[in-house]
């Protein structure tokens, strides 16, 4: 096992910045900025906002304003093109944001620095310590899954329209006597929440199976990739798992040692959410390690 | 209730399913049950297998009548009657020789065949023979003592002895089997939380 120390995690963290400081004018994507930092997409959101708290797309809009406030500050240029570089087509957009980030419009800020012309250039990366984790931590232990066959069906939408899909499942697995006491409930996530738009958000809901089972209509068959996994519990309701997310693959990971696997979490579901009161659910959540 | 609702047994019958710590006198109606019948420890391995096919049976049967469109109903907790061969005082004979009845609440609209076809298709996907000796019962307790446990189930004598005192008071003696209605999932709860309805028969 390689391992991974927080001070990794830190300079790839610390890579993405630069890298955002110095291409400011350039698409600032999600894949892109996965790749700088040499993280897996599927996890490299969570673990930036748990180490450094502010969502990657606002810090990427923050700094093209305060680099705009900088030059509006330090040079003469007009305001429409300082939009521009900052990302915005209109003078109206700008100046929208710039007031949400700054208390005024961008000329007043200007004439409010006019004294300040001689101070020079853009402001350089700043320094970065890692968001602490939240007291207590989270309890997380390393378990080896056995690969698993499953029997699933796709959900895409919103998570909260996946109840539907589970109940199709069910259905027609329990018609097909596949759903004994044995069986166990699974969901892929394959995408992240806050970064997929909520209309095209893939989730998986799988049941084990133990011999082979026929596809049948929107019903498929699939391997989940067995291997090293993060483990932890989740309490309550399904409606809060993204926060176990942020504080499993943004707080534990970093410092944890281990390298994440390109692979999507696991949840499984350890009680019935027909029979049990939303707060008493309990999930644990898998995170796919590298070995 | 509207048609199209989904009918929950635990719900409906809710004053059967509702006990103190205190022991109070309540009147069961006359109930029908997915059961299975075993012998041994709880958590032995014939037990194990025993709650795996009565949930096996009861989840195939829902699903099978949903999927034909005949109606939704909940699958109901798990209950179960403790006995032994020469009486009901469990403390005197070891564990193996407990004889249990796992019991799930089931709608009175569901039929043997639906069992029988329910069996066979869970043996067919291996989910073991033991789902062939689940039916269905009829039980009739009338009056009883019941009561809420919280805490270990090895705990349950005291609460037991409370009861029988309570019914003793009143000039009522226990007849018929102890029941038990187990309200926590012990996988996930522990022992000290665990809450347990237990009811016996008296007159």
């Amino acid at each position: 096992m390689r391992t991974t120390t927080l001070d990794d995690y830190k300079r790839r963290i610390l890579r993405v910045m630069v890298h955002v400081q110095n291409h400011l004018e350039d698409p600032l994507d999600l894949e892109r900025l996965a790749g700088v930092a040499a993280f897996s997409p599927y996890h490299f959101h969570r673990v930036w906002k748990g180490m450094v708290g502010e969502p990657l797309d606002a810090y990427v809009r923050r700094l093209r304003l305060e680099r705009a406030a900088t030059r509006l500050k330090t040079t003469d240029r007009p305001i429409l093109d300082l939009a521009l570089e900052a990302g915005y087509t209109t003078h109206e957009a700008f100046t929208r944001a710039f007031r949400a980030g700054f208390g005024r419009s961008p000329s007043e800020f200007r004439r409010d620095h006019a004294g300040e012309r001689a101070s020079g250039s853009d402001p350089g990366v700043p320094g970065f310590e890692p968001k602490a984790p939240e007291v207590p931590s989270l309890e997380v232990e390393i378990r080896d899954l056995e690969t698993l066959r499953v029997a699933f069906s796709r959900h895409v939408g919103p998570y909260d329209g996946c109840g539907a899909t589970w109940d199709r499942l069910l259905t027609w697995a329990g018609s097909e006597g596949l759903v004994g006491q044995d069986t166990r409930f699974i969901g892929m996530c394959h995408d992240d929440p806050e970064i997929t738009p909520a209309g095209r958000v893939r989730y998986d809901a799988c049941i084990t199976i133990d011999r082979d089972v026929v596809p049948a209509g929107e019903f498929g068959v699939q391997t989940v990739a067995g291997g090293p996994h993060a483990r932890t519990s989740h309490f309550g309701p399904y409606g809060e798992l993204a926060r176990t997310y942020v504080r499993l693959v943004g707080q534990w990971a970093p410092r944890s040692g281990r390298e994440l696997r390109p692979l999507p979490c696991l949840e499984m579901y350890l009680n019935s959410p027909e029979s049990t009161e939303p707060e008493d659910l309990v999930t644990d959540v898998f995170l796919p390690l590298e070995p | 209730m509207s048609a199209d609702a989904k009918l929950d047994l635990y719900k409906l019958h809710k004053s059967d399913y509702t006990a103190k710590r205190a022991p109070a006198i309540v009147d069961v109606a006359e109930a029908r049950y997915l059961a299975i019948d075993g012998r041994g420890e709880p958590g032995g391995p014939d037990f194990q297998s025993g709650i795996g096919a009565l949930y096996g049976v009861a989840f195939t049967v829902k699903m099978t009548r949903k999927m034909a469109g005949r109606g939704d109903y909940a699958v109901c907790k798990l209950e179960a009657q403790w006995w032994h061969d020469g009486g009901d005082d469990l403390s005197r004979v070891p564990k193996s020789e407990w004889r249990w009845r796992m019991m799930i609440r089931t709608p009175d609209f569901v039929e043997p065949p639906e069992l029988e076809r329910a069996a066979r298709k869970l043996v067919e996907k291996n989910k073991g023979e033991a789902v062939s000796r689940v039916w269905l019962e009829t039980i009739a307790e009338g009056r009883c003592v019941q009561v809420l446990h919280v805490g270990p189930y090895d705990r349950e004598h005291e609460t037991i002895e409370a009861m029988r005192a309570f019914a003793e008071e009143r000039g009522l003696a226990f007849h018929g089997l102890h029941h038990e209605i187990y309200l926590s999932d012990p996988r996930r709860v522990e022992p000290s939380r665990l809450k347990t309805i237990l009811r016996r028969p008296v007159r």
